[in-house]
């Protein structure tokens, strides 16, 4: 997430509506990939994204900038985010054996993966995690925070980050096996 | 064995994640060159478990996004009436959690009060049946003089009086 100037973070709290498309323009891309990893659907992903900005916009009155806005906006994005997806399970939309069977393309991490089958296989593990442990991994794996930035955003313990990381990549290994197995017999 | 799964665990989450302290990380990289089993599994979860995300674009925002968010908050504006802005400035200051503590006091201050009151009264009805025990053991005299004035006080008085 870009940095935002304290000046454009009042006059937004104070309703200034352009003031408050610059914050959207420096946080939008964060809380959008953030919403659409851990619902795993565009369509949700909207939804969660417009309530993260609507929240923001209304709370950014009472913020008192005693925490930094980016772990404040973190928190609500991935608070909101795992709410919905755990109100809201859905069926996997792209079967894992699509990523990782025969359809697969061979030596598929070696290989230059194509940015669509890239796209399914990402849906399809982010699938077979629970919405707290893909919350973890898509901060961590694909945002990019540290543990700390984590836990403050989930507002967890540095020990949960790191076992729910660690419980997300046997689940993955696990599955690669399970997938390999069925394929040879 | 165990040795390796101590190892492997780091490489799961703080190894690979690159969080793991100094010490640790070349207690486990000598392990590592000492083990084809533990290198084999930093691969796997290398090749199967991190790199996957890795790869993963950003997906571009909607455009659409802005204009609905735009569009709630212009309505919002419309429909608010003059003192929104000022509620919604007081709902930041009532907010639940931080009365919790006021209303704790509040509630001591209202037991122990409650507590000192009732300590009084008792020893109020107590000085005054003593007082009355007293004046009955000096007999009637004691008690016309009650009965005379009662303007001077308790029984005591009377009796010093």
């Amino acid at each position: 997430m870009e940095d935002i100037a304290k000046d454009t973070l009042i006059r937004a709290s104070q309703g200034d509506v352009q003031a408050f498309e610059e914050v959207y323009k420096a946080s939008s891309s964060f809380v959008y990939n953030v919403a659409l990893r851990v619902v795993n659907n565009r369509e949700d992903a909207l939804e969660v994204a417009q309530e993260v900005f609507m929240i923001i916009y209304h709370k950014l009155k009472t913020f008192r900038f005693e925490s930094s806005f980016k772990t404040w906006a973190y928190r609500i994005t991935a608070n909101h985010a795992i709410n919905f997806a755990k109100k809201h399970s859905r069926a996997k939309t792209v079967p894992y054996e699509d990523a990782f069977g025969e359809g697969a393309v061979a030596n598929e991490f070696e290989a230059k993966i194509d940015q669509e089958h890239h796209s399914r296989l990402v849906e399809s593990l982010l699938a077979e995690l629970n919405p707290d442990q893909r919350a973890c991994v898509v901060l961590r794996d694909i945002q990019g925070l540290s543990y700390e930035e984590i836990a403050r955003a989930l507002n967890i313990n540095i020990n949960t980050v790191r076992s729910r990381l660690k419980r997300s990549r046997e689940k993955l290994l696990s599955l690669k096996k399970t997938i390999q197995e069925a394929g040879r017999s | 064995m165990k040795k390796c799964g101590h190892f492997k665990d780091l490489i799961l989450a703080d190894y690979i994640d690159g969080e793991l302290d100094k010490n640790s990380t070349r207690g486990l990289e000598s392990h590592l060159l000492d083990c084809s089993d533990c290198r084999a599994f930093l691969k796997e979860v290398k090749d199967n478990a991190a790199r996957p995300w890795k790869q993963t674009p950003r997906q571009p925002v909607p455009e659409e996004l802005w204009g609905a968010i735009k569009q709630r908050i212009e309505h919002e504006n419309e429909t608010a009436g003059p003192f929104a802005d000022f509620m919604d400035k007081l709902k930041g200051f009532i907010v639940f959690p931080r009365m919790v503590p006021v209303f704790a006091s509040l509630m001591l201050m209202f037991f122990a009060g409650s507590i000192a009151l009732n300590t009084i009264q008792v020893q109020q009805t107590q000085a005054k049946d003593q007082g009355e025990y007293l004046v009955s053991l000096l007999g009637p005299a004691a008690s016309s003089v009650q009965a005379e004035d009662n303007d001077l006080g308790t029984p005591i008085e009377h009796y010093f009086l």
